[in-house]
C-alpha cells in the first residue's frame, strides 16, 4: 500500500472551489435576505454583482487549469460527471443572479443607461417576479456551493476526499464565507438599516461556525480510525502549521470569539458599535475558508495497492 | 466482440523496463517528461533480513465500472465495444477529472510542449495534435491488424500476457480464472480487466 500526495489538482483548483462556494452563498443568503429582511436595494445590488464577478474569476481560475479551456462547451455532455453538473448549475446561477440584480441596477446612475435600453415590459416583469427569481436564485446558490465538495469528493482512491462529510463541510464553509462577506459589505454601508442586517449576519455566521466545527469533528474523527490514506492525510493536516493556526485558530477560533462577544456583549443593536472586530472577523473567516480549500486540496493522497 | 484483458504473472517479471520503452515507442508516450503509459513499479516487500524485491508491472486496467468515464464531463473517455478504455484526444478539455478518479495512477496529461517535443522528434508522424490526457490503450491499433499490444509483444519473460477473456480456450481466461491471478484494488468495485498472479 502507498500512500502518494495528488500532484493533479493545485491553488487554481482551490480558488475555483473557494470563489465557487463564496459567490453561490452570498446570492444565496442575500437572496433569502430579500425575501424574509427586505434590506436595501444598493447593497443588494453590490453583494448580487460581487458574487458574479467571484464565480466568473473562479471559473477564469477553472479554465486556466485545463488544457484545452476552448473546448469546455463540450463539457455539458456527460450528465454522470459532477463537472456536468457543476456547469448547468453555474449557467442556472447565472441567469438567476443576472435577472436578479437588473432591476436594482437603477439604483447606479453609472447603469441607469443600460437598464434605460432594455425594453420596459421586460423590466416589469423582472420587477413583478423579483422575489420568486430570489428564490431560484437562493437554491442556484447553493447548488454551486455544494457541487464544489461533490465535485472532489468523487475520487475513490482518496479516501480523506471520498467522504460523504466533504460536500457538506464545503457547503457549510461556503455559506460561512458568503455570511463573512455579507457582513463586511452591512459593516461598512451607511444605510440606516445595514446594524440590523449586520446583526442577523453575525448570528448566521457564528451559528454556521458552529456547524462547521462539528463537521470537522466528525471528519477528521472518522478520518483518524481508518487504517487508509484518509488517516495519512489528517496526520499531514495536523502537522500543517498554516492549516492549524492560518485555517482553525484565526479562520474559526477567532471569528467565532469575535461574533460570540458581538452577539452577547457588543450591543449590537446601537449604531455606534465598535466595526473594527467585525471587520477583522469577516477577513478572517474569508482567509480561513481559501485556507481549508488548499490544505484539504494538498492533502489528498491516492491510495496505491502497490 | 471480444473482452479484452491482460494477465501480469510477477513470478518472471524481471523488471527490464522492454515494455516501457516498446509502449513509449509505438504509442509517441512523452518520455522526455518522464511519462509513459505503463509502468514497472520496483518495491521491497518485507523486512529485514526478510526482504526481498518485488517487480509490479502496472498500466491501465481497462475497468469495467470505470470511475474515470463517470468523471468525464465532455465524454471523451469511452469504452469500445471490446471494453478497452479509450480517450477521443479533440474532445479532452484536460479538465483532470479522470486523474484524480483513477485509483491506479494510469493517466497523465500529454501537455502542449510535450506535444511541441513530440512534433520536434517524429515530425509528420505524430500521433497527439492536441495536448489531452493520455493513457493506455491496450495498443488498439495493433490489434486492429491482429497484433498483440507492444509491451506484450516485447516483454521478454512471458510476464503480460494478453488475450480475450471471454475466449474460453485463451491463455488469459484460464489463468485469470485459474484462481491464482487477483485484480488491485477490488474492494472499490471497479471490476478491473487487468489481473496479477503473484510472485
Amino acid at each position: 500500500m502507498t500512500f502518494v500526495h495528488q500532484e493533479v489538482w493545485h491553488w487554481q483548483i482551490a480558488t475555483y472551489l473557494f470563489l465557487g462556494g463564496l459567490g453561490g452563498a452570498t446570492f444565496a443568503i442575500g437572496a433569502v435576505l430579500h425575501l424574509f429582511e427586505g434590506c436595501d436595494r444598493k447593497m443588494l445590488s453590490i453583494a448580487v454583482m460581487s458574487s458574479i464577478a467571484f464565480l466568473v474569476v473562479g471559473t477564469v481560475f477553472l479554465l486556466a487549469d485545463m488544457l484545452q479551456p476552448l473546448k469546455a462547451i463540450y463539457a455539458l455532455t456527460n450528465p454522470r460527471s459532477w463537472i456536468f453538473w457543476g456547469v448547468v448549475f453555474i449557467n442556472f446561477y447565472f441567469i438567476a443572479a443576472i435577472a436578479y440584480i437588473i432591476p436594482l441596477l437603477d439604483e447606479w446612475p453609472l447603469f441607469q443607461p443600460i437598464v434605460q435600453k432594455i425594453p420596459a415590459p421586460i423590466i416589469g416583469l423582472l420587477e413583478r417576479f423579483n422575489k420568486l427569481v430570489a428564490l431560484g436564485g437562493s437554491a442556484a446558490g447553493f447548488l454551486v456551493a455544494i457541487y464544489t465538495g461533490l465535485l472532489i469528493s468523487a475520487a475513490p482512491a482518496i479516501n480523506f476526499w471520498n467522504t460523504p462529510a466533504l460536500p457538506l463541510l464545503f457547503v457549510i464553509s461556503g455559506f460561512s464565507t458568503g455570511a463573512a462577506f455579507l457582513l463586511l459589505l452591512s459593516m461598512l454601508s451607511s444605510n440606516p438599516a445595514a446594524p440590523v442586517i449586520s446583526a442577523k449576519l453575525e448570528q448566521l455566521d457564528a451559528m454556521l461556525i458552529v456547524t462547521e466545527l462539528i463537521i470537522l469533528g466528525a471528519y477528521f474523527n472518522f478520518a483518524m480510525f481508518l487504517p487508509t490514506g484518509a488517516r495519512a492525510s489528517a496526520e499531514f493536516l495536523f502537522h500543517s502549521p498554516v492549516f492549524i493556526v492560518g485555517f482553525f485558530v484565526a479562520g474559526l477560533i477567532v471569528p467565532l470569539a469575535i461574533e460570540t462577544w458581538g452577539i452577547f456583549f457588543g450591543g449590537h443593536s446601537q449604531e455606534n458599535k465598535p466595526k473594527l472586530p467585525m471587520l477583522l472577523a469577516s477577513s478572517l473567516v474569508l482567509l480561513g475558508g481559501y485556507l481549508l480549500r488548499i490544505y484539504v486540496l494538498k492533502a489528498g493522497m491516492f491510495q496505491y495497492p502497490w | 466482440m471480444a473482452r479484452y484483458g491482460m494477465v501480469m504473472d510477477m513470478r518472471t517479471c524481471v523488471g527490464c523496463q522492454a515494455c516501457m520503452a516498446a509502449c513509449s515507442t509505438e504509442n509517441q508516450t512523452p518520455f522526455w517528461s518522464e511519462k509513459f503509459r505503463t509502468h514497472v513499479e520496483d518495491k521491497e516487500v518485507g523486512t529485514f533480513p526478510d526482504v526481498r524485491r518485488v517487480q509490479l508491472p502496472r498500466l491501465c486496467m481497462h475497468c469495467e465500472n470505470t470511475p474515470c468515464l463517470s468523471a468525464c464531463p465532455t465524454g471523451a473517455t469511452h469504452m469500445d465495444k471490446n471494453g478497452i478504455v479509450l480517450v477521443n484526444n479533440d474532445r479532452c478539455i484536460g479538465c483532470y477529472a479522470c486523474c484524480i478518479a483513477c485509483p491506479y495512477d494510469a493517466r497523465y496529461a500529454y501537455e502542449r510542449e510535450d506535444v511541441e517535443k513530440e512534433h520536434e522528434l517524429y515530425g509528420k508522424d505524430v500521433s497527439h495534435e492536441t495536448p489531452h490526457v493520455d493513457k493506455c490503450t491496450f495498443c488498439v491499433q495493433r490489434l486492429k491488424e491482429k497484433l498483440e499490444p507492444a509491451c506484450v509483444a516485447t516483454c521478454p519473460t512471458h510476464t503480460r500476457i494478453f488475450g480475450d477473456l471471454d475466449d474460453r480456450q485463451s491463455e488469459v481466461h484460464k489463468l485469470a480464472a485459474s484462481g491464482k491471478a487477483q485484480a488491485l484494488n477490488q474492494g472499490l468495485g471497479t471490476s478491473p480487466k487487468v489481473f496479477y498472479i503473484p510472485s
